[in-house]
C-alpha cells in the first residue's frame, strides 16, 4: 500500500470524496414490528420445535423399512439440529443469557401437537410419519419463518434474518423431498386416505396451538395497517 | 414412539437377510485352512488383489460396510431421540447435553452419506443389496441405556473399527488400481476420525468427575472391541484382513497404550477363533 492512486497515468476517483453510507440499491429501513423481547420469544419457540423435529426424524430412521426414506430422514435430521443450534446461539445475543429459559413451546396445545406427530412408530406407518413432518409441521415452520423474515427490522435484527434465510433454504428443500417421498409412497385410495386423515388430525391440533409460536405465528390478518405496524 | 428401540424391530425391506453372529462363526464353512511353509495358517488372510478370491472378499466387505453404515445411522438417530437434554452427569439418568445431540444429528447425516457412498460403491463392484447377510451387532452396541457407554461402544469401538476398515479398503483400492474405491474410502475415513473424536471427547467430558463410570465405559468398549475384532478379522498380524490404523486412531484421540491394549484384545480374539475353527474342522471330519 503506497497511497498511489494512479493507473496507466490517469488518476482514480478521489478517495476522500464523501459517499452515501447506504449504496443506492440498499433500501433497508429501520422499522420492524418486533421488539428484542418478542424476537427472543419467537427464537426460543423456534429452537424448541427444531429440537423436537430433529429428535423424531433421528428416532424414526430405525423404524422405516424404505431405504430411500431412511437415508433422507438421516440427512434432514441434521438440518433441523443445525437450525436449533443457530437459534440457541442467537438467544444470548437477544439478551437471554440462559437460553434454556426461552427454549419452550408457546403453549400446551403445541405440545399436544408434537406428541401426536411423534407417536407413529410401526414399520407400516411411514405415510403417517411423513405426512406429519412434511405436510403439517414444515409448512407451518416455513410460514412462521417467512412472517418473521418479512416483518422484523432489516437493520437491527439482521443476524436473525441471516439465520432465517439459511433455515428457510433447508426447509423448502426438505419439504420438497418429503412431499415427493409421500407422493411416491401413496399408490392406493386407502393410502391416500391415511395421509389425509393423519394430516387433518394434526392440522386440527396445530390450529388449536395457533402455529409454532402460538397465536400470531404469522401475524393477524384482521388487524388494521396501523395496528400491524405499530 | 418408544424411547428404546429393540434390535429385533429394526425396519428393513425384503432384500435383507439377518444371520446372528454366533451362527455365522459356528458355520463349519468358515474353517478355511491354508498350508504354508510347514505350518497351518488359519483365518481369511489379508485382503490383497492377488488373492484368487479378492473380488468376492472385497465385495463381501463392502456389503458389510454398507449394513454397518445403516446401523450406525440408526444408532445415532436413536441417540437423538432416546435421551432428554440435561447435564448428562448422572449415571442412569437418560440425559445428555444439547451439544451431544447436535453431534449425533451431524453423525446421522454423515452415516446417511456413507450409506449412499457404499451403495454406489457396491454397484461399482458388482454387488446387489442383500446379496450378503446382515448381522446386527453394531446396532446392539447402540442400545446401551447409559449414553456414555453407548457413545463409548459405538463411537470409539465401532467407529474405531470403521477407521481400520476404511484405511484397509483405501489401501486395497490403491494397490488394485481402483481410484474410485480409494477416493471414496479416503473421504469416509475423514468422517470416521471425526466420529471417533466425538466419542473420545464426550467420554472425557461426561466422566471427568466420575472415574467409576469412565472405567465401566472403557470396559464396555473393551468388550465391544473384542467382538469387533471378529476372531482375528482386525489385528496387527501380517495376515490380518483389517489392520489397526494407528496413525488415524491417534488423530481421533486414542492413546498409544489404548492401541496396544486393542492389539492384545485382537490377538486374543484371533486365538479363540482359531480354537473354534479347529473344533469345527474336527467335527466336520468325524
Amino acid at each position: 500500500m503506497t497511497g498511489t492512486h494512479t493507473t496507466g497515468g490517469s488518476r482514480l476517483a478521489d478517495p476522500k470524496k464523501p459517499r452515501a453510507p447506504f449504496t443506492p440499491w440498499d433500501r433497508r429501513e429501520i422499522p420492524g414490528i418486533f421488539t428484542v423481547e418478542e424476537s427472543a420469544r419467537r427464537v426460543g419457540n423456534y429452537k424448541w420445535i427444531e429440537m423436537r423435529l430433529f429428535e423424531v426424524l433421528g428416532g424414526w430412521v430405525a423404524t422405516v423399512p424404505e431405504l430411500d426414506v431412511k437415508l433422507r430422514l438421516g440427512t434432514h435430521c441434521y438440518h433441523h439440529a443445525w437450525h436449533s443450534e443457530l437459534w440457541h446461539k442467537r438467544l444470548p445475543e437477544l439478551r437471554e443469557m440462559n437460553p434454556e429459559r426461552l427454549t419452550v413451546p408457546p403453549n400446551d396445545e403445541l405440545v399436544a401437537f408434537v406428541d401426536a406427530m411423534t407417536e407413529p412408530e410401526g414399520p407400516g406407518l411411514t405415510i403417517e410419519k411423513l405426512a406429519g413432518a412434511y405436510r403439517v409441521l414444515i409448512p407451518a415452520k416455513i410460514a412462521a419463518y417467512t412472517y418473521h423474515l418479512n416483518n422484523t427490522s432489516t437493520i437491527t435484527d439482521a443476524p436473525t434474518i441471516r439465520s432465517l434465510k439459511f433455515a428457510l433454504a433447508d426447509e423448502f428443500d426438505d419439504w420438497r423431498d418429503g412431499e415427493m417421498m409421500l407422493q411416491s409412497l401413496i399408490e392406493t385410495e386407502d393410502e391416500l386416505q391415511r395421509a389425509i386423515d393423519h394430516q387433518a388430525k394434526l392440522q386440527r391440533l396445530l390450529l388449536a396451538a395457533g402455529g409454532i409460536t402460538g397465536p400470531g405465528s404469522i401475524g393477524d390478518s384482521y388487524s388494521t395497517q396501523e395496528e400491524s405496524h405499530a | 414412539m418408544r424411547k428404546a428401540f429393540p434390535v429385533e424391530d429394526l425396519a428393513r425391506d425384503g432384500r435383507f437377510v439377518r444371520v446372528p453372529l454366533a451362527e455365522r462363526f459356528d458355520d463349519p464353512r468358515t474353517a478355511r485352512v491354508e498350508q504354508g511353509a510347514g505350518k497351518n495358517k488359519r483365518g481369511p488372510g489379508r485382503l490383497t488383489p492377488d488373492r484368487p478370491d479378492a473380488p468376492d472378499a472385497a465385495r463381501a466387505l463392502m456389503h458389510g460396510i454398507f449394513v454397518g453404515e445403516i446401523q450406525a445411522l440408526e444408532g445415532a438417530g436413536r441417540t437423538c431421540w432416546d435421551f432428554e437434554v440435561g447435564s448428562g452427569n448422572g449415571e442412569g439418568i437418560a440425559e445428555v447435553p444439547f451439544e451431544l445431540k447436535l453431534d449425533m444429528a451431524r453423525q446421522c447425516w454423515d452415516e446417511a452419506r456413507h450409506c449412499e457412498i457404499s451403495i454406489k460403491l457396491s454397484a461399482h463392484m458388482g454387488t446387489e443389496l442383500g446379496e450378503f447377510s446382515e448381522n446386527t451387532f453394531l446396532y446392539e452396541a447402540a442400545c446401551n441405556p447409559d449414553p456414555v457407554l453407548r457413545l463409548t461402544g459405538v463411537n470409539r469401538a465401532l467407529e474405531g473399527l470403521a477407521i481400520d476398515v476404511f484405511n484397509t479398503m483405501r489401501e486395497f483400492g490403491d494397490i488394485a488400481g481402483d481410484p474410485v474405491l480409494e477416493f471414496c474410502e479416503d473421504w469416509m475415513l475423514a468422517d470416521e476420525v471425526t466420529h471417533v473424536k466425538m466419542g473420545s471427547d464426550w467420554l472425557r467430558k461426561l466422566t471427568a468427575n466420575d472415574k467409576p463410570r469412565q472405567e465401566r465405559a472403557l470396559e464396555f468398549q473393551r468388550v465391544v472391541d473384542k467382538l469387533f475384532s471378529l476372531g482375528g478379522f482386525r489385528g496387527e498380524e501380517e495376515d490380518s484382513p483389517v489392520r489397526l490404523a494407528r496413525r488415524f486412531r491417534e488423530l481421533a484421540g486414542f492413546e498409544e497404550a489404548e492401541m496396544d491394549t486393542l492389539a492384545e484384545i485382537a490377538k486374543e480374539a484371533r486365538e479363540e477363533m482359531e480354537a473354534r475353527v479347529e473344533a469345527n474342522r474336527a467335527a466336520v471330519a468325524s
